[in-house]
């Protein structure tokens, strides 16, 4: 059996025990006592001695001894048997270890105090768990008003089943969750972006998904749209994209079998991987039936000035609209008729043939001399009759019967005749009319006015794709419209997909960011 | 000395691999459903871990391990669930009151304990460099030694000199009364008593033999006092690190408790 013995130099006077909780209050004097504090921190000083009580043979009552270690004292026992050096009590310190036990106490309480307080009131406790700032849209009062009249919950419950619940209840939900706390492979395992029962509560307001292909895989709301992240709801990020077009496997999943063709593409940048535009890759044509030759009008010689001298330029016939994000249709009385004023009588330039109509034009010829009459009113004319048969007469001559003037109005396209200068255009240039059919597509009618089919300006080409021409106003038309080699109408005249990469591109500097040109949950606007 | 060399370049190495991985495995994975999830139960696994030494130093009767490998565990792990705390945070800072509640927490007791790593291995040094060995559960006693021999020395009715008595009341009485200089000790700032010493020195031209004789005893029970002062403020500070780390690790603990139910509580499959 070993024996532990203390160190040759251990003093059993003065053992420390930084272990214990409570140190004896005599020690800071360096008196500490031999026994120290209780567990409870209650001094147990009580007197030098313990007296004894020593009984000789022969006596009855016996007599009381001192026991003090190092000698009996002088005095002796008291005669009820205590000792009469009682050793005076210490206040017991509490050591490091009780207070330190102490602020733990004091943490955990205050932990618990506060979450109980705060989690039992429910405004406070929406505040404080709230994992962010709600976005603007799913807060303030106009939330409060739709939420109203969706019959929603106006705080968290609007979303989160627990949201209007108490602490037992947001447990409970906790508990009944699914996947639920502990299992981890569910967890692990889950498909991404699944909808979710927040998603449930998104559509009571968002009717309807909306998603820009018809065949989308279901993606949860929050996959893209993160709450909870400030005022503004953070933007979408290619990332969000990437989930259908980085994987063509689910792409095939969302075609239900059809050819994918374009949708094919696994894309990750624009510059780099994203397919050319459709425009240019299917050879489209622009159908319109007007006869434009845009290269004659910015580069013709025969082109005349502008009214105060400027040269024809793209700006004059395409303007922007209010927002300056779209070209407005060109119009042929605010950017046509400054050069081709239809005027057919090469002696009367007041009179000019209306616009936008073949009805419209069949009535105005076959009234001719009543047009003529108020011209001739207009201008004073002493002896009306006169002046309009020598009008008509003039018409007849050049033109034969009022029907051969009907039919070269409107199907000639002869660039020959009529030839006249137009009073508002300046310089010694002259306009021409030849006939609606230099312009528009004519076809006979076998009954009434000839037809004249409506030109129709494509509004807008690539459909997905969203463009600001206010943001890119700095750069030339031409940079990225080839107008001045382009004769045809049929010419599409759109930068291909390279030109807008210069700019859009991390080489270029500029945002090239799926959602710059796309969005996802507007429908797509049907193409021409 | 070779020994914690060796347990120290393992321990970093293993600290280093381990971070190269969480991070390419954040890399590889952040993308996952769930992610989140998944780095929150790691990062409860490592807090788990190291909450449960504070379990092994209690009961060291159980055969658990040495408390040195605990302690090593506790050390390169608790740099390692920093690292998972960023990761799980995605390296962003949270917003919500509860959120930053509990990531201050964490913040705190990580810091607390980086706190406490550089206290444990640089105080110790200082300690041993400046020499003497003190329990510090002892130094009341010894400072209350000192002062009744100073007291003595000075006051007392043997040979008094008044200009010794004086400066002992006006100067020393306060010095020896109680802890002094916490702060400049820790900073290693020896002005204070250096400048005592000083004006001791200076009093030797007032003074006979005898009174020389006690200037001297005074100035070494001087010394003897600041290097009491001195041991009090690196082992209280050895000690005082533990007040923030272990009182807020309970905090934590709790906050993190209420923030897997919110969490659960508020998801998208929460019924």
């Amino acid at each position: 059996m070993s024996v532990q013995l203390p160190a040759p130099d251990f003093d059993a006077q003065n053992y420390a025990r930084p272990n214990q909780d409570w140190i004896c209050g005599h020690a800071c004097d360096g008196n500490a006592c031999r026994q120290g504090p209780d567990a409870k921190g209650r001094c147990r000083a009580t007197a030098e001695c313990k007296p004894a009580l020593k009984t000789l043979p022969g006596e009855t009552k016996g007599r009381w001894v001192c026991t003090r270690t190092g000698g009996e004292c002088e005095s002796g026992p008291l005669p009820d048997g205590s000792c009469c050096k009682p050793i005076a009590k210490c206040s017991p310190v509490p050591t490091l270890r009780v207070w330190r036990g102490r602020m733990t106490l004091a943490v955990i309480a205050a932990s618990c105090a506060v979450l109980l307080v705060v989690l039992g009131n429910p405004p406070w406790r929406n505040n404080f768990i709230s994992p962010g700032t709600i976005s603007d849209p799913h807060s303030g009062a106009a939330f409060a008003a739709l939420a109203v009249t969706n019959h929603l919950n106006q705080s968290c419950g609007a979303c989160h089943v627990a949201g209007n619940s108490g602490p037992n209840g947001i447990v409970n939900a906790a508990l009944n969750a699914e996947p639920g706390i502990l299992d981890l492979k569910k967890l692990a395992g889950e498909p991404a972006a699944k909808p979710t029962m927040i998603d449930a509560s998104c559509l009571k307001c968002h009717v309807g998904r909306n998603v820009h292909q018809p065949g989308a895989p279901p993606v949860s709301c929050s996959f893209c749209h993160a709450e909870h992240q400030g005022r503004v709801m953070a933007a979408t990020t290619d990332a969000n994209c990437y989930f259908c077009h980085g994987d063509v496997q689910k792409q095939r999943i969302a075609a239900f079998g059809r050819d994918l063709g374009y949708h094919a593409y696994v894309i990750h940048h624009f510059a780099d991987d994203h397919p050319q535009f459709k425009f240019i890759t299917e050879k489209l044509r622009d159908s319109d039936t007007l006869k434009f030759n845009h290269a004659l009008h910015l580069t013709g010689a025969t082109i005349p000035k502008l009214p105060g001298g400027a040269k024809l330029d793209c700006a004059f016939c395409h303007s922007p609209d209010a927002a300056g994000t779209f070209m407005k249709p060109v119009a042929f009385e605010k950017n046509c008729r400054v050069c081709h004023s239809l005027q057919f009588d090469p002696q009367t330039p007041e009179l000019q043939l209306p616009h936008g109509s073949a009805e419209f034009v069949s009535a105005y010829l076959r009234s001719l001399p009543k047009q003529y009459l108020d011209l001739a009113a207009k201008q004073n004319v002493a002896d009306e009759n006169s002046f309009v048969q020598q009008k008509l007469t003039g018409l007849r001559t050049q033109f034969g019967s009022g029907v051969d003037l009907e039919k070269r109005i409107f199907l000639s396209t002869s660039t020959t005749a009529p030839e006249i200068n137009v009073g508002n255009v300046s310089g010694a240039t002259r306009a021409i009319f030849p006939g609606c059919a230099y312009c528009h597509e004519v076809k006979n009618s076998s009954i009434g006015s000839p037809e004249i089919t409506k030109p129709m300006q494509t509004e807008r080409w690539l459909a997905q794709a969203k463009f600001n021409h206010a943001a890119h106003a700095n750069i030339a038309c031409a940079q990225c419209h080839d107008a001045v080699h382009s004769k045809d109408t049929a010419d599409v005249l759109l930068p291909a997909k390279e030109t807008c990469a210069i700019c859009h591109s991390p080489r270029g500097g500029v945002a090239d960011s799926c959602a710059e040109c796309h969005t996802y949950h507007r429908p797509p606007v049907a193409a021409p | 000395m070779k020994r914690f060399r060796r347990q120290f370049i393992f321990g970093l190495f293993a600290l280093i691999a381990a971070t190269v991985g969480a991070l390419w495995l954040n890399e590889k994975f952040n993308a996952l459903p769930n992610y989140a999830y998944l780095t929150g139960w790691t990062l409860l696994a490592g807090m788990f871990v190291l909450t449960i030494y504070n379990v092994r130093k209690k009961l060291p009767f159980l055969p658990l391990g040495k408390s040195e490998t605990w302690l090593q565990i506790h050390i390169y792990l608790g740099f390692f669930t920093a690292l998972l705390f960023l990761i799980h945070l995605n390296f962003r800072a949270p917003h919500g009151w509860f959120e930053v509640v509990l990531a201050w927490l964490f913040v705190l007791v990580s810091g607390s304990g980086m706190v406490g790593l550089f206290f444990s291995r640089v105080l110790p040094r200082r300690l041993a460099t400046r020499g003497g060995e003190v329990i510090f559960e002892k130094i009341p006693a010894l400072r209350h030694a000192l002062k009744t021999e100073a007291e003595n020395l000075a006051l007392g009715k043997d040979g008094k000199s008044l200009v010794i008595a004086e400066f002992y009341t006006k100067r020393l009485a306060a010095f020896f009364s109680g802890p002094k200089d916490f702060w400049k000790h820790l900073a290693e700032s020896r002005r204070e008593v250096s400048g005592l010493l000083a004006e001791l020195e200076d009093l030797r031209r007032f003074a006979d033999d005898a009174g020389r004789e006690k200037i001297e005893k005074l100035s070494t029970l001087v010394r003897q006092k600041d290097g009491l002062d001195y041991h009090r403020a690196l082992q209280l500070s050895l000690r005082l690190w533990l007040f923030v780390h272990i009182p807020l690790t309970y905090g934590l603990l709790i906050f993190t408790a209420l923030h897997i139910i919110l969490v659960f509580g508020f998801s998208g499959g929460a019924r």
